[in-house]
């Protein structure tokens, strides 16, 4: 499945070949509409989305009650054939959905609010708050993450909330890194120093000018840092650090692989895989739609890609 | 410790750098260029300073973060449920004194560095053998599979890099980057586990988990050394994977930047061979974005590592870390942590000073 997916994304859909620069690009607009990484990326979150919105019409077993043998191979009853203690794994899965679009919505704005607040106001305060938010941001980042992480969600107790509440930690320095430099940027900006000798407070300018002159800058990391938080809480919860009785696809992976010799049933494949796989699309459907608002809005992409 | 900035944006959590790096080697550099002979001699000390306070936090850290969390280590010892059951307040004083739990945080706190000082993390629950050698015994494992995979996909993808950036076929770009970034993404326990099941349940090629077969001390040296080639192999193939990925692009993206340049314009009009341009010329300095990709790539490597550890129920230092939160073995917990943190970021100062070396401009 993923070579189709491979497979489907045609040639670039680059509005201005690097050969031809006094061609007038075409609006960034319809280059979106057309992108192809675009169209499947939105598919897939739509697809997403609307299964986490419907789970419970579109799973036919409660995902936590054991409704026949354990371990059985797929069959009209249950799609996906049952777990250990016999469970619908196709329930597991469509509820797993909720999760993981939690992790992705949640943990993404989270990330990227806490990253603006001491990404962008800082930074325009100027002086020892900039230098401070800086220093910590830095220093956070200069941190071996992951068995931070680790220790953090092993410590605080088998959570959901846990977890969401690590990633979104994990994402607010690299988010306040990249918009504190394009803060710096813009603070220097022709408009901005207009607008300020022009009577503008900071509030106001920030507003008006700074952050619509950040817009695609925070579409494309919300995108880029929804695909991380699915990766990094799916991963998470594959180590066993979630709450045992939740549904989510790490976790069914955790289940499916810790079985002592699981390996040599034939019912394996069926367990692992599809929650595996549903990490994979959800992570590429975000990092497709990542890469399609890059060159938008990012010139130095048109010219090297 | 904006020191350690450069290349140390991210521990391998965040794809930015890497994107921005794939597509603008330039990126990587500072755009002000200091005065170089000042900067240059304060280079040392800046470094090894923001070195010496990541330390000095990570150590406050392991030391703090256990104490601020909900849930105390001796209550989860000695509770019911736990295998290490303990009944009496006389025998749960005696417990908290053995594992320094007893008086004032600070004092707790000098007590644990007084430890620390002299080698000693403490006692592990589980297995009541010293972290230390339970740490030194996981520490092998892991470095054999980091040292291999990052070496193998570094040669591999700067080989490959140089050659496409160096030919730089435009049409396929876009595809085969989207296609590389999203295998980068492929989930290590997903690629691992199918791995083990094709290779080895199915085909049966090779050992199912583990680092070496039991009782392997036995062996002849040359099959001891199979045997564990063949307990790496999966692991090593999966890490290598997803590291080769990034070599290859941001090679590839520096290559290209440098096609344009006019030392190559220059070399060409001398009649230098191709070869020589490519090779010596070029790739020389198409290597040094390449370098302040290492920390990112550290940081990947370790997280990767961690699950894979899980996946192939890998001896080292990340199935050490997991399986003591799994048994709530807190001296264990803490000291490989300590352990690994510690060592990502001693490498990435080390990454951080050749950086420096080979890029003068790379400062502040």
């Amino acid at each position: 499945m993923t070579a189709t997916i491979t497979e489907a994304v045609p040639a670039p859909a680059d509005p201005a070949p690097a050969s031809e620069p006094e061609r007038t690009p075409p609006s960034p607009v319809r280059a979106l509409l057309f992108s192809p990484l675009m169209v499947i990326g939105m598919t897939l979150i739509t697809i997403l989305v609307l299964t986490a919105l419907f789970a419970p019409l579109l799973a036919p077993y409660n995902p936590r009650a054991v409704t026949g043998p354990p371990l059985q191979l797929p069959s009209a009853r249950h799609w996906l054939g049952t777990d250990i203690p016999g469970r619908d794994n196709l329930s597991q899965l469509i509820y797993g959905t909720r999760t993981s679009a939690v992790a992705a919505v949640v943990g993404s704005s989270l990330a990227l609010l806490f990253g603006i607040l001491l990404g962008v106001l800082p930074t325009l305060l100027g002086g020892f708050t900039d230098r401070a938010a800086n220093r910590v941001a830095v220093f956070m980042l200069a941190l071996p993450m992951f068995p931070l992480l680790i220790m953090i969600a092993a410590l605080a107790g088998k959570s959901d909330t846990v977890v969401l509440v690590v990633v979104i930690t994990a994402g607010i320095w690299p988010n306040a890194r990249i918009l504190r430099s394009k803060t710096l940027g813009l603070r220097d900006a022709g408009f901005i120093t207009a607008a300020r000798g022009f009577g503008g407070g900071r509030l106001y300018v920030l507003r008006r000018h700074l952050l619509p002159g950040m817009g695609p800058l925070l579409m494309v990391r919300w995108v880029e840092w929804a695909s991380t938080a699915v990766a990094l809480s799916a991963g998470l919860a594959f180590l066993g650090l979630v709450d045992p009785s939740s549904s989510s696809w790490g976790l069914m992976i955790n289940r499916a692989t810790t079985q002592q010799g699981i390996y040599f049933s034939p019912m394996w494949p069926w367990w692992a895989l599809p929650p595996g796989f549903a990490v994979l699309f959800t992570i590429l459907s975000f990092l497709f739609v990542g890469i399609a608002l890059e060159p938008v809005f990012n010139p130095r992409w048109r010219r090297s890609a | 410790m904006t020191d350690i900035g450069g290349g140390a944006v991210s521990a391998g959590l965040d794809e930015g750098p890497l994107i921005e790096l794939a597509m603008d080697p330039k990126a990587a550099r500072p755009p002000e260029s200091p005065s170089p002979g000042r900067r240059r001699r304060r280079m040392w000390p800046g470094v090894l300073g923001a070195y010496v306070g990541m330390i000095a936090a990570i150590i406050t850290l392991n030391f703090f973060l256990p104490r601020f969390m909900p849930g105390d280590p001796i209550t989860a010892l000695v509770s019911r449920g736990s295998s290490t059951f303990v009944y009496g307040e006389a025998s749960k004083t005696k417990l908290k004194e053995f594992y320094g739990l007893n008086g004032s945080l600070p004092s707790q706190f000098g007590h644990y560095l007084n430890r620390l000082a002299h080698g000693d993390l403490g006692r592990s629950i589980s297995t009541n053998q010293s972290v230390v050698h339970d740490v030194a015994k996981a520490i092998p494992w892991t470095l054999l599979l980091i040292t291999t995979s990052m070496l193998l996909s570094a040669g591999i993808g700067l080989v490959l890099g140089v050659h496409a950036g160096w030919r730089r076929d435009k049409p396929a770009d876009r595809v085969l980057m989207t296609g590389l970034l999203s295998a980068r993404e492929f989930p290590q326990y997903l690629l691992g586990s199918m791995l083990l099941f094709f290779f080895a349940v199915k085909l049966g090629w090779l050992p199912i988990g583990g680092a070496e077969t039991a009782f392997s001390s036995d062996f002849s040296l040359w099959h001891r050394i199979t045997d564990i080639a063949r307990h790496a192999a999966l692991p090593i193939i999966v890490l290598t994977a997803g590291l080769t990925v990034s070599y290859y692009l941001v090679m590839r993206s520096g290559m290209v930047d440098e096609l344009g340049s006019d030392y190559l314009m220059l070399g060409r009009a001398k009649g230098l061979r191709n070869r020589r341009l490519k090779y010596r010329y070029a790739a020389r300095n198409a290597l040094v974005p390449v370098l302040s990709l290492t920390a990112v790539e550290i940081g990947f490597a370790v997280t990767a590592n961690i699950i894979i550890e899980q996946v192939f129920s890998y001896p080292g230092l990340g199935g050490l870390l997991l399986g003591s939160v799994a048994s709530r073995d807190y001296p264990t917990m803490q000291g490989a942590f300590l352990v690994l943190s510690v060592g990502i970021v001693t490498v990435n100062a080390i990454a951080d000073l050749t950086y420096r070396r080979f890029d003068p401009r790379a400062t502040g």
